[in-house]
């Protein structure tokens, strides 16, 4: 195994970090099933009810949800430079980058909180048990709008905590791993973070912008 | 073109992308809307999948895991699609 390998699998540095990247890859394949079965449900719903959902729809914040698009994608510019950062041998800066993908990853979290507490106040949210007072037309139908709107976003804030969490743990270790592994690391952390970034890319307008 | 100033264009057209889909959303297209909104989304997805997950420089194994997973969704979405 080489100094800079960190499985004895492989013969080179190189073939390590293909490796990773494939099996990233795979596993984001994976979970483009996950999320692509839940948007089908969603669709097909949305062709049977399309006037429940689009009423259902305007009651969302789209303030909030496009701030937290810009949000998301600042922190999807913050990943690539620390992966830059990183190749480049600059350390710190790719620290500085990762700690800058994580906050920002809080402040959508923070946002849709903030999103979530509105809805539930005003009787939005037919999930925990919690009242559904919706006056608008179509009240079943529009339930399950709401239903789906909070499936779609608390799966995807699950697996954005994924990713904080992963990247918090990588630089908590960020001194003991050699040079070669953090590259390889923030490499398949980024793959990770960037498909969390694509699904609320479409779960944005699927959601927030029918018929504004 | 360095490899800052690449991410940078990107991260401003994902911006352009989200201006104009927002704007977008407030003219009353009919079904448009809902296609440009979903075009506007592809187009997003790609910039991020082709310049910040390095998809077209990585090598032909990520290239087929992507495919592989975009074939699979086409057959979901199609063949369920297909009787609407």
């Amino acid at each position: 195994m080489s100094a800079s390998n960190e499985s004895v699998a492989f013969d080179t540095p190189a073939r390590e970090r293909r490796a990773d990247a494939f099996a990233m890859w795979i596993f984001v394949g994976s979970e483009a099933m996950l999320f692509g079965a839940i948007l089908l449900v969603f669709f097909m719903a949305r062709i049977s009810y399309g006037a429940a959902f689009a009423a259902a729809s305007q009651r969302l914040s789209l303030p909030l949800g496009t701030l937290n698009t810009v949000v998301l994608i600042t922190s999807s510019f913050a990943m690539p430079l620390a992966h830059l950062y990183a190749s480049a041998g600059r350390w710190r800066a790719a620290l500085w980058s990762l700690a800058a993908t994580v906050l920002l990853g809080l402040g959508f979290l923070g946002i849709k909180t903030a999103e979530y507490t509105m809805e539930f106040r005003e009787g939005i949210a037919p999930v925990l048990g919690a009242p559904f007072t919706y006056d608008g037309p179509d009240r079943v139908h529009a339930e399950f709008f709401f239903g789906l709107y909070f499936a779609m976003t608390s799966l995807h804030a699950l697996h954005l905590i994924g990713g904080i969490v992963v990247i918090a743990g990588m630089l908590m270790l960020w001194t003991r791993a050699n040079e070669a592994s953090r590259l390889r690391r923030v490499h398949a952390i980024g793959l990770y973070w960037h498909f969390v970034d694509i699904v609320w890319v479409f779960l944005f307008p699927v959601l927030y912008l029918i018929n504004r | 073109m360095s490899e800052f100033r690449k991410l940078t264009f990107a991260y401003l057209g994902l911006l352009g992308l989200l201006v104009l889909t927002v704007g977008s959303s407030f003219f009353p297209l009919g079904g448009l809307n809902s296609v440009l909104n979903l075009v506007i989304a592809g187009g997003k997805a790609g910039i991020i999948a082709l310049l910040f997950m390095q998809l077209a420089a990585d090598g032909v194994l990520p290239r087929l895991a992507a495919a592989t997973a975009a074939l699979w969704l086409a057959i979901l979405f199609g063949l369920t699609l297909i009787g609407q």
